[in-house]
């Protein structure tokens, strides 16, 4: 997990803003392979637009080829009513930017079929290729998106019924009336999340703290839905001293000094080029008859298959190398003599299953013989 | 400086997008972006178009950080640039030349719709010009220019002891509806249609180019002296035709004012100006802006509060923020006596716009001259102030060095207070969604005296979602 901790909110957001900026630039992406960015809604992610915003007039980036993708939206009120998820995106981000409403996608709590509409809004994220860099925010209680304590962390793009909590917290927004506050919610679900190329969470302010200190510091828990980040393969968490408050000085430290010796090595905590890159390389497509067949045998693994799962893999790696993978041989298959390549270690499959008693004791003399011979 | 950013891939659907611009929302000024449609003339709801229709802006206007407001609506206007409303011409179709002439100068000054204004005439001239001043927003052609929104008739029924400028010998008074209908021609204050009569000031209509009953009919207001005849007891039927009814020219009391605010005048023309002054024992028509209404208290609304509700009682009432006409004291003790219903007129001559010297006016039987010196319009030989050749921008000035107003406060007085006046808030006068999409794009100048005054400077106008005027281009 990559964890950036930054002075004060602003240079965290900052730092959010900038990292978004330059892999939208790295990605380079064409209206035939857009960069899919996932959003968020909330108070911690409002800088992060403003300055992405500031970014986009003083026109050091485009958003012309980004699709996105919104977390969540409420059930049962008007898609204009002021505190909708839509307005929100419209009055922050949308309505200052030049993306194309084409490419905006927030799902629809005012459809006639909840469920149908989630479903379909998973199989747009499949049809665009899954998300490329999700971003996050966090609740107090851990919570992404609305994927409240409890949820489960495999869970999709689905209905869900606000806690009590919540919807008191948010009868604020609407005139302090409990009755006119949605009592429920469309929202991604962690599995959705998980499955993102890459995912940022910006957290900051105090009052994150011990959600903070659950999700990075404790173990893998539905109660704080973000700790399942911790599953992901390029994770990145983005806070504020203030939100530190609760971890350990050591995990804060370690994470400073970690950051701190790899910028010194000139090397950014940055993704494998798998997932970095865009579609700039096109991939080729690589008919694998025309390589002569090896003789060599392949390596195996070095580790368990069930730990290289990666959630990400379920989605075509875009940009394939367009020569083959580097297999390490041995010296001696270089040289054109046939009883080297006989493997030098044995090979259970060609030893007999057991050997026989009477064997044994030949074994054992003629290694007696060799030490005599040593001797 | 302000740039224009064009998007990348033009769609020509006529919209553009106003950014970096701060807007009068109320008596404030936000910073928002506004959507205009040439197609449709109107602002647009900016997010269900971009949700629902997947709209972009054609164009992005940058407009480096100055104001939005709507375009101001002018409610007393005689004519300028050396034509008057007022005036039977031999070939009467160079009468609609040179008003649509008018029409496209008087929109560079940030006029972007009006009500012509006709002085104490005879019947025939009523007959003859009324045809050519009625709304003439139905086309929405952006390049026509200001919008005649009906004809404010000023006279004849006026009170001949206040007559101002016009000639004494051609005021009447009225004892019957017929009489007003012999005077200006009966299809002139009658509605078309004699469906449902428009409903009082509640009604917004919802769209401008409505052939709702009302807007085709060429008289908007007709300004009268209440006491006179049986003018008070008319009112109610005026109002019903659609007819704005305004107290002005008059010698009406308080008592007789009173009574006729309450029979249904919402608006008195140029506050002040023809009428008895403020005693302090008498408080005239200017009195009845002191008003407390209401025996019972209206219920507090939920938006905003007993004072709205009080304001609807009490009748809009034009200044002439010139110089001339008022002292600026007068002006801020109006203006805090009833802010939500000062509407700034100019009362401008057709003298507006043209060198000093000396101008024929038609009194309605004869030829008078107006001498023009300076800002100062006198009728030759009397000493009688006639009108004004200022514009509303410069009454916009002078209302905020005079009164201490904000900058949004003083642009309410010609944009949605007379728009609630005429009837058509939401419409004009508005910068909402669904409006018309008629801007004003101002500028602020530091005056370069050592005070601190701040002049606002049309810069741009819109009409109809399309440029119109570009200071300086």
């Amino acid at each position: 997990m990559r964890f950036i901790i930054r002075d004060d909110e602003e240079a965290a957001c900052s730092y959010v803003a900038n990292y978004i900026v330059d892999r939208i630039k790295h990605f380079a992406p064409t209206p035939r392979l857009p960069f899919v960015l996932g959003l968020p809604t909330g108070s911690s992610p409002l800088a992060v637009y403003r300055l992405l915003v500031d970014r986009y007039k003083a026109g050091e980036v485009s958003f012309e080829n980004v699709v996105t993708f919104n977390m969540d939206e409420y059930v049962g009120i008007p898609r204009d009513h002021p505190e909708s998820y839509h307005s929100f995106m419209w009055k922050h981000f949308f309505s200052h930017v030049n993306i194309r409403p084409s490419n905006v996608n927030i799902l629809d709590g005012n459809a006639q079929n909840l469920e149908a509409e989630c479903i379909a809004y998973e199989d747009k994220i499949r049809a665009a290729g899954g998300i490329d860099l999700f971003l996050g925010g966090i609740g107090e209680d851990g919570h992404i998106a609305f994927n409240e304590p409890g949820s489960s962390l495999a869970s999709r793009t689905r209905v869900k019924t606000l806690a009590y909590d919540t919807i008191l917290a948010n009868s604020r927004f609407f005139g302090n009336d409990l009755s006119k506050v949605p009592k429920m919610a469309l929202t991604v679900g962690v599995q959705t999340v998980l499955e993102a190329r890459e995912v940022v969470a910006v957290v900051v302010g105090a009052r994150k703290a011990p959600a903070l200190q659950r999700c990075v510091e404790q173990a893998v828990n539905h109660m704080w839905t973000l700790s399942a980040l911790q599953l992901h393969p390029h994770p990145m968490l983005v806070c504020d001293e203030d939100a530190t408050l609760e971890l350990r000085v050591k995990t804060v430290k370690y994470f400073k000094n970690i950051e701190q010796v790899a910028r010194a090595q000139g090397f950014e905590q940055i993704l494998p080029s798998t997932v970095r890159t865009g579609p700039t390389p096109l991939p080729t497509t690589i008919i694998t008859d025309e390589f002569p067949p090896s003789t060599i045998p392949s390596p195996q693994p070095t580790t368990s298959r069930l730990l290289r799962a990666t959630p990400a893999a379920e989605y075509p790696v875009r940009s394939r190398s367009p020569s083959p993978d580097f297999m390490p041989d041995r010296m001696a298959s270089r040289i054109n003599e046939p009883a080297l390549l006989r493997r030098l270690t044995p090979d259970p499959e060609q030893q007999p299953q057991r050997a026989e008693p009477g064997l044994e004791s030949s074994v054992l003399m003629s290694t007696m013989t060799m030490k005599i011979v040593i001797t | 400086m302000p740039s224009v950013i064009r998007a990348a891939a033009p769609r020509n659907n006529g919209i553009t997008k106003l950014t970096n611009c701060r807007l009068v929302r109320g008596d404030a000024l936000v910073w928002d972006d506004v959507w205009v449609s040439s197609a449709t003339g109107k602002i647009l709801r900016s997010q269900a178009a971009f949700y629902d229709e997947l709209i972009m802006p054609d164009e992005t206007i940058n407009l480096g950080g100055r104001i939005v407001a709507p375009g101001f609506i002018e409610c007393q206007l005689n004519g300028a640039y050396g034509f008057n409303f007022s005036t039977v011409l031999d070939d009467m179709t160079q009468y609609g030349k040179q008003l649509r002439d008018l029409n496209r100068k008087l929109a560079q000054t940030g006029v972007t719709s009006y009500i012509p204004t006709v002085t104490s005439q005879t019947s025939h001239l009523y007959k003859t010009v009324l045809p050519h001043l009625g709304p003439s927003g139905g086309p929405r052609h952006p390049h026509s220019g200001a919008e005649s929104l009906g004809a404010h008739l000023e006279g004849p029924f006026l009170n001949p002891t206040k007559n101002g400028v016009h000639n004494p010998s051609v005021l009447r008074t009225a004892l019957s509806m017929t009489d007003l209908e012999d005077m200006y021609g009966a299809t002139n204050i009658t509605p078309p249609t004699t469906s449902s009569p428009p409903s009082s000031s509640s009604s917004s209509s919802s769209s401008s180019s409505s052939s709702s009953n009302t807007s085709t009919m060429p008289v908007k207001m007709i300004t009268i002296a209440p006491e006179l005849g049986a003018m008070t007891a008319l009112i109610p039927a005026l109002a019903a035709r659609g007819i704005i009814v305004s107290i002005g020219h008059s010698e009406a009391t308080y008592e007789e004012a009173s009574a006729a605010v309450a029979r249904g005048a919402t608006m008195i023309t140029h506050l002040f100006n023809a009428m008895r002054p403020l005693h302090h024992r008498n408080p005239g028509v200017f009195g009845v802006l002191g008003k407390q209404h209401p025996p019972h208290p209206p219920p507090p609304r939920r938006d905003g509060g007993v004072a709205d509700a009080e304001a609807e009682r009490r009748p809009y009432f034009g200044v002439i923020a010139d110089g001339i006409h008022l002292h600026p004291a007068t002006v801020k003790i109006a203006w805090r006596a009833h802010p939500a219903g000062l509407v700034l007129v100019t009362d401008a001559m057709h003298m507006v716009g043209l060198p000093d010297g000396r101008y024929v006016w038609w009194n309605g039987e004869g030829e008078d001259y107006i001498v023009k010196k300076g800002g100062v319009l006198e009728l030759e030989g009397s000493g009688v102030i006639a009108g004004s050749s200022t514009t509303l921008i410069t009454c916009i000035n002078n209302f905020l060095a005079w009164t201490g107003a904000t900058i949004p406060q003083a642009l309410l007085a010609v944009t949605a207070t007379p728009a609630a006046m005429l009837g058509v808030q939401g419409v004009k006068g508005s910068l909402d969604a669904g409006a018309d999409a008629d801007l004003v794009v101002l500028s602020e100048e530091t005056d370069a005296s050592g005070e601190r005054r701040t002049n606002l400077v049309v810069d741009e106008v819109w009409k109809f979602g399309a440029r119109i005027f570009e200071r300086g281009v």
